[in-house]
This record gives structure tokens, sequence and C-alpha cells, in this order.
């Protein structure tokens, strides 16, 4: 992979690298995809994806109001502002 | 070690509180399987639940740095289920980072093997295996999404049960892959396992995929071995499980040899699957909800991002770069999609392989390594390690890992595997297993 | 010159999209629940009457679906986005192809897709404050292809979808929010979150304006994302997300296929088209009629259950009084009552409009009064009221007290009687 093809892919999964970790997960990477890439001999033509490994019914919920029981709890720790969460600027 | 003329009366023994919790926390301080006890426990038979499994209000970090301080507000479905029965929750075990890894040392809390402190406990399960191999009567609540249950089972010595995908609730379990990770059970004897399966499966309001299906107990009375599965481990576990087949044998089971070409080609299919749903699952940690507050506040958000995210291990990273890769527009047909109808191959033929036969193979390539020598695997090293356990885990099928031998003084398992939904069966197996075979275990509180 | 819409309605589910938090809710942070904060751990569960009503605005939009639908995970990194992946829909979407008709043309609809609304984000200077409150509210996305080519043909369709909406049920209350992709040469502008039809024609009035003064000066046209300044009135260089994300869109695995089931599907009503019907059958102006029930069910009703009894200008005046009055949800039979008062020639008043609704009107019935009568009973107003007819060379209306009062007095029609005065007059009646 290019040197900056691999740069673009860090940012965007929002990810930066020490030196050292970058020059080894660099050389692991192209090592893995062509690993990957082997899956290519296998006959898959008459085959559908399975995004999941058995039959998944589909379920579905009523349209109803049920409130979560403590709100307040799920933002303790969080740094909040007059009840609005702080988040980084934009 | 118990002999072979006790009578299995240990699950009735009124377990003493005080006094385990005392001896379990020495004992962790050496093998280092909780991440957490719970002081407070003072009745109910004891069951740990592995760190990605949120417990409404003790820290779950699944094994990540970048989840340090989190506590759920709510109970996991299957923990929700465990304590309405009135078991006592004993406390979270450590596991590989988000559950990367297949030897448990890809995180801050390497666990240690019971039987040779130097040896890993195997991943990313790694601390209710130990758990199960150090206590009497316990029951460990874990997960595999590879082979993490299977895996840590066959290195402690331990019953590994991983039921049909969709089982049980995944609600509340911090996701690694949504379509590979399973909820399963570990224990030292297999009516534990089942006691504990009926309690915790079945259909919940909170997960879409969780399916509410009669299961069977169909015995089959044929073992299939696939032949490129058995030939890539060492020797002395070859040798040890051509006694183990010529005991089935004699049990009646007919053995098969049969030939799986692209079985090979399970692994790479699950990684970049796995990958792919795990760099999407990782997204959302970014450094100021969920009280997590790794966040520098003078930066703009995607440098804010980018900080905070430093937080994850070298493996997390790696596996959130390639997947990331294999779903990207221009690749993606590839990659993910050729790797899902790769699944749907596999899946095909082992199900047609399974219609009058279990299959078994041993369940790793080798008994459990020391520490420093699993850390200098490479990656690819290391994903090999799991050839036995993905092609179950890919596919969704129910499987189980039994002890079977002991390798100087190390405990080798096997896995079994049959069809969706037929898993009682594997339980059946087990509980036949056990009448006639000891297993061995150094600690027993 | 082409313009493309990218339509977004909130459906009117009493809970969110994907869990059971209530989508009213007043103070920030307040109605939120595991599922919408998207902590570690949770999981979606699909809303039934979410689907039901994107199932419907696809069938009366037109649209083509496949037996299935899916959903996907988008990803990107915002502040506003908890779990940084947005659940929505690509190839499985609900429908596609379908169309709005405006007079002159159709104007298609590319696709409908169901998804979850981000956060609401308030920009402060040094951080971002975030209400999740508005995390996992269900959207639908309506996007058209550009056949819209000016700024009355976004109007006419704006006005044209939001009345489809209204006759589902769906979004009348809340405004629109849309993106508007504008293309006065070959390069897309998009202008991103205009609420509003009166913003979004405003906002493509100055957009049109901006490229086609830079067309005629031979200058680029930057293919860009713009937002609109509700202040200034004018597009502005949007400093938003960078453009080229690569979303990574898979499968959504915590979900499964829905069935998009053969259930037959009402005929949607198309309010424009009735109208239509109406007015060519019965000669009268269709933007009149339009203009009465485009946003207005009861009238609808009203004109539907009238026409073809009535003469369609009588029943026009009616419920154009009845909406003056704000008292349009009266019955059909009630309805009928005003139609005969009108068609007696008196003036329907609120007055009226009480003593109908609340039965208090007595029915008139005119034909037990005989011409004589009434001619009688006029010859002795008139002469009781000498003043009167002197007024009345000056000002003819000075006679209609001597209507109402005869009309009263004998439960007649006041048309009969107004008749009759005439009559009266021209014989040479004076006192």
């Amino acid at each position: 992979m290019q040197d900056s093809d691999f740069e673009r892919l860090l940012s965007v999964c929002r990810l930066r690298l020490g030196d050292g970790e970058k020059a080894q997960i660099k050389k692991d990477i192209d090592s893995i995809i062509s690993y990957f890439s082997t899956i290519e001999s296998v006959d898959t033509s008459k085959l559908e994806p399975s995004y999941h490994p058995i039959e998944i019914e589909e379920r579905l919920r009523e349209d109803r109001v049920e409130p979560f029981e403590n709100p307040d709890a799920l933002l303790k720790g969080t740094k909040t502002y007059r009840f609005y969460v702080v988040g980084p600027e934009i | 070690m118990r002999s072979a003329s006790e009578p299995k009366k240990q699950r009735k023994e009124k377990v003493v509180y005080p006094k385990l919790l005392r001896e379990l926390t020495k004992l962790n301080e050496e093998l280092h399987f909780f991440t957490v006890i719970n002081d407070n426990i003072s009745e109910g038979a004891p069951f740990s639940v592995k760190d990605n499994l949120c417990v409404k209000g003790f820290e779950s970090r699944a094994g990540s740095k970048i989840l340090k301080g989190y506590l759920p507000q709510f109970n996991a479905t299957p923990v929700e289920r465990m304590i309405a029965k009135g078991f006592g929750f004993l406390g979270k075990t450590t596991m590989d980072e988000f559950g990367f890894g297949s030897f448990g040392v890809n995180t801050d809390i390497v666990a240690r093997n019971p039987f040779d402190e130097k040896c890993v406990a195997g991943g990313s399960s790694s601390g209710a295996a130990v758990a199960t191999a150090v206590m009497k009567n316990h029951i460990a609540i874990a997960e595999s999404t590879g082979g993490s249950i299977s895996n840590p089972a066959s290195f402690c010595g331990v019953v590994g049960f991983t039921p049909t995908y969709g089982l049980i609730s995944r609600y509340g379990l911090i996701d690694y892959a949504n379509s590979l990770d399973k909820i399963g059970i570990m224990a030292r004897e297999s009516n534990q396992i089942r006691e504990t399966f009926d309690i915790i499966k079945g259909k919940d309001g909170y997960d879409s995929t969780c399916v509410d299906k009669k299961l069977t107990a169909l015995k089959k009375k044929k073992i299939v071995v696939i032949d490129q599965l058995t030939n890539g481990v060492s020797e002395e576990i070859k040798s040890t499980f051509q006694v183990l087949l010529a005991r089935l044998e004699n049990q009646g089971y007919a053995i098969e040899h049969v030939s799986f070409d692209f079985i090979d080609k399970a692994i790479p299919a699950y990684y970049i699957i796995s990958m792919a749903e795990a760099s999407t699952n990782l997204a959302k940690y970014d450094g100021y909800k969920y009280g997590m507050q790794y966040g520098d506040f003078t930066k703009k958000y995607n440098e804010f991002f980018t900080n905070a995210r430093e937080n994850f291990g070298t493996e997390a990273k790696r596996r959130i770069v390639l997947g990331t890769f294999v779903r990207g527009a221009s690749v993606k047909d590839k990659y993910y999609t050729k790797a899902l109808k790769v699944r749907t191959a596999l899946t095909n033929k082992l199900s047609s392989l399974m219609k009058d036969a279990f299959i078994l193979s041993p369940t790793m390539p080798i008994t459990a390594p020391k520490i420093e020598e699993a850390r200098k695997l490479s990656p690819l090293q290391t994903y090999a390690m799991d050839s036995l356990t993905i092609p179950p885990n890919l596919s969704g099928f129910p499987h189980v890992s039994f002890p079977y031998a002991y390798i100087k003084g190390m405990p080798v398992g096997a896995q079994l595997i049959t069809s969706h939904f037929n898993d009682y069966a594997l339980l059946d197996f087990v509980s036949e297993w056990e009448k006639s075979f000891e297993y061995q275990f150094k600690h027993n509180l | 010159m082409k313009i493309g819409l990218e339509v977004h309605v909130a459906l009117p589910t009493k809970s969110k999209l994907f869990c059971g938090c209530s989508t009213a809710s007043e103070e920030p942070n307040s109605s939120i629940c595991p599922i919408c904060l998207g902590v570690p751990g949770s999981k979606p569960m699909l809303n039934k009457a979410a689907l039901e009503y994107s199932l419907d605005v696809a069938n009366a939009l037109g649209c083509v679906s496949k037996p299935r639908t899916s959903f996907v995970r988008k990803v990107y990194f915002y502040p506003d986005l908890p779990k940084s992946y947005q659940i929505t829909q690509l190839q499985d979407a609900i429908g596609v192809e379908g169309y709005v008709a405006l007079e002159k043309k159709k104007v298609r609809i590319r696709r409908i897709q169901l998804e979850e609304d981000p956060a609401k984000i308030i920009r402060e200077d040094n951080y971002t404050l975030v209400d999740f409150n508005r995390s996992g509210l269900p959207l639908l996305e309506i996007v058209t292809e550009p056949d819209i080519t000016s700024e009355d043909e976004l109007r006419e369709f704006l006005n044209e979808l939001r009345s489809i909406l209204y006759y589902l049920g769906v979004d009348i209350e809340k405004e629109l929010k849309v993106d508007l992709n504008i293309s006065v040469a070959d390069a897309r502008v998009e202008i991103k979150n205009v609420t509003g039809i009166r913003n979004l024609v405003d906002a493509a009035r100055y957009e049109i304006k901006r490229q086609e003064e830079l067309v005629s000066k031979k200058q680029k046209i930057v293919a860009e994302t713009r937002s609109y300044n509700e202040k200034s009135l004018k597009t502005d260089a949007s400093r938003e997300k960078e453009s080229d994300e690569e979303y990574g869109f898979i499968y959504e695995p915590d979900l499964t296929f829905y069935s998009i089931k053969e259930k037959k599907r009402e005929e949607p009503i198309i309010a424009s088209r009735i109208a239509g019907e109406i007015s060519k059958k019965y000669g009268c102006s269709k933007k009149t009629l339009l203009e009465l029930v485009q946003f207005d069910s009861k009238a609808l009703e009203l004109l539907e259950h009238a026409q073809g009894k009535w003469p369609i200008q009588s029943i026009i005046n009616v419920i154009e009084v009845l909406k003056r009055y704000e008292s349009i949800k009266i019955s059909n039979e009630k309805f009928t009552e005003l139609l005969e008062i009108a068609k007696g020639g008196h003036q329907i008043t609120d007055q009226i409009i009480k003593n109908v609704t609340s039965g208090a009107h007595v029915k008139v019935t005119v034909s037990d009064v005989s011409a004589e009568e009434v001619d009688e009973e006029i010859k002795k107003m008139i002469s009781a009221n000498p003043k009167i007819m002197i007024e009345h060379e000056k000002n003819p209306k000075a006679l209609n007290f001597i209507v109402g009062a005869v009309a009263k007095k004998l439960n007649a029609s006041p048309r009969l009687v107004s008749e009759r005065l005439g009559l009266v007059l021209k014989k040479g009646f004076k006192n």
C-alpha cells in the first residue's frame, strides 16, 4: 500500500500511530491484505452473501413510549453544561 | 484432584463467601483473571462475567484502556437473567481488548494459565477459563467471535460451550463483530452448562437478532474428521487425538475422514468480516461520551477524536485500519462482499457434512504457549491459531470444547460441532464423556 | 437549470426509530436511553409504525419497492452522531422511482429511505453543546431527480408534497428540512439544511442569481456545499465537514431484512388530483378548489360529499365561510342545511353557523307561504314604515329592512320576499 493511501486510511478512522507502531502496522497490513485476497479462489459465483450465519426472522417494536428509568445516570461522568453534553468544537 | 469414587456432590455444597473471596483475591494476584471482584456477594451460586458484558454499576471496559471508568447503567440480558434466578455475581473476568486476540496478551491485565503461570490462559475469554479452572462451583458467562470460548477452555482444561448464533441475546454485549459474537458458557460439568443455558437463552425484546427456536438433541452416530484441519496441529496433539478417536469408535461412533479443500479460507473470510464490523463498532469511542473523558477540549473535533483514540492498543488499531480498508467503496466487493459469500459457501458445505454426523477436531493446534513466545508471534501467525475454531464460529454452528488429554501437564481440548439448533446434542455428548474421563485441576477454591 | 431536493421528513411516531424514548421532549437530554445515546452494548429495535408510515409515503409517491427492505451503517465522525455511524439505507431502501405530479410535469422521486436523526448541536466558541433528545428520531429522506426548473415549480412541488404527506398524517406541523441541489450550468451546488418553504424559495432565488451572474461573467461555478443564511438572505460557502468522506457502508448486522408486505395499501389521497377532476367536471377554478382542500381534509370531505348535488360555487362559498369562522369541522348533514340556507339567498353568518351546529335552527319550509300572503304582508309593512320609502329613493338598500322583517314574520325565504317586493313596487304600490 502506498504511504499516502495508508495516511488517508488512518485519517478516515481518526487514528494516529507512533513512529514505531506505524512502521510495524504498515508492514503487517500489506501481508495481511494479500492473505485476505486468497479468498478470491473460492467459487462463489452462484451464492448470495450471508449477512448473518442463520436466517433471522424480522421482529418489530410496537410504537409505545417506554422511558428509560434514569436518563440522568447515563450522563454521569460526562462533561455537561446546563443539561447539554459538552463536545469538541466544530 | 478428585478421585473417581468421590460422588459428584460439589454443586450441592453451599458456598462460603468470605472464605471464597479471600482465597480468590489472593489467587487473583498471581493469575490475574478478574478485573474486579464483587466483594458484596453473599449468596447464590457464583457466576462470573466476561468484561465485555455490561454489569450495572461495575466497570465494564472489555479489556480496553479506552473504556476505563465506563459504568453501565443496565445489565446485559444474560446477566439480568442469572441475577433474577438467584445466582450471585462474582466479578468481571479479563479478556483481550474487545476480543481481539487468541492468547489473552492484548490487554493490560494478562491472565496466567493455572497449570503453568508462565503460560497464556488463551483468549479472548482468558479470565473466564481460569476462573472455571480454579473454582469448584463456578459458572463463567463468556463470549466467542472466532473461538474465544473454545480456545481458552482448551488451554485451561475446562468445558467451553458456544451455542448457535442468535440463541442468546447480545443486548449489553460490548460489540466486536455483531454477526459473529455469541454468548456462551464455561463450567466443569455439562449439567451446569445446561441449566445456565436454559436460563439465559431465548427471545429478548432488545436484540433484533435473538431468535427463539426449538432446540434438538439429535445424537449423530458418525463423527467426521476434516483432514485439512487436523493436519496442521502439533505431533503430540495429533497422537492424543488419534487415541480419542479410537476411544469414541469403541463407544460406537463411526469415524469418517473427509477432505474439505477450501476450509482454510475460513480464516481470511472471518477476519475480513469481523474486522469490517469491528471497525464500525469501535468508531463510537471518541473521548467525550460514556464517562470517558480523554479529549483535549482545546482541539477541534477531528483532532480531539484522534487524540482520544490513541488509547486503543496496537491490535485494536490494526483491526480498525484493516476493517476500514476492506469496506471502502473501491474494494468492498473484492473483500467484504466476497467474504460474506465465502461464508455462505462454508456454511453450506459444513451443513451437508453434518447431516448425519458431528465434526470433531482438536480445539487448538498447540497447548498453551509461554507468554513471551505468544507475544513474539506476528499477527498472521496469531490469526492462524484460530484455524480450528473459526469454521464453526464463522457459520454460527454450536460447538463445545472439552478436555480430553494432558501433555506434560498442560490440558488439551477437542471441539465437537453440530448443525444449527442441535445444541443439546453437544451437552449430551459432554455429559457422557465426563462419566468416564477425569478432568484434572490444580486449584479447587 | 436543474434543481433537485433531499427532503427530510420527521415521522409522527410516539417513540423513536430504534428505542422506546418519546419523540416529544422538553429539557435537553431528558428523552434518552442507552440505545439512542449509542452506549456500548446497546442495540436497535425497529419501530413498526415508522416502517408503516414510510411504506404509505412510498405508495403515495408511486414508488417501486423490493420485497424486503434493510439497513446499513454510514460511518463518519461528528459530535452529533453518538455511534459515529448513522443507521440508514442504501441498496434496499423503502422505495425508488416514484413521482409527484405537478400541473405541467412530473417531478421524479429517485428514492425514499428511512433513517435515524443525529443529535441536535449548538456551536459555541470553544466547544459544542449536544442534545441527544433528537438522536434516534425517525426520519424519512425523500430524494428527487433534478427535474425542477423554476422557482414556481419549486413552490408548487413543495406544496404538492406537503399536501400528500398531510393526507397520510405525516408532518404538517413541523417544517420540512431540505437540502437543495442547484445547477445553473454544470457544477452542482448543494445548499444544506434549509427549513420551511419561504426560506427554500428565497435560497433558491439567491443561488440561481448567484450562479447566473458567475456564468455571465464567464467565471467558473465551484461544485461545493453551501449554507443558507436567513438573516442576510444569502448562501455562503459552508465551513462544514470535509467532502469526500469515506462512509464505508456495511449492512447493519444488529438488524435484519423486513418484508414489505403484499398487503394492499390504500389508494393515496392526492388533493390536487381530486380538485382537478372536480373543477373540470363542474367548470370552476382548480386553483380555488385546491386552496380550500390542499391542507384541509375536512373541507375535502365536504366538497366530495356535496359535489353534484349542489351548485359548485355555492359549495365553494359555504366552505370559504366555514373556514373563515374556523368552523369547518361539521357533519355532512349540517353542511347540507347550510347549503339550503344559502340557496334561499341568506347570507351565512357566524350566528347561523352556530345555530345550525347547535341544532337551534329551524328548517325553513318556504312552500307553505303563498305569494299572495307575502304581498299582503309587504304592503302592511310598507304602510307601517313610511320613512323607509322616502329613504329608498336615495338608498336602495333601505328596503332590506322590509325584506328582513317580512321574511322573519312569515318564515319565508328572503329571496321570495325580495322578488315579491320588487313586483309590488313595480305595480305602483306606494302606501
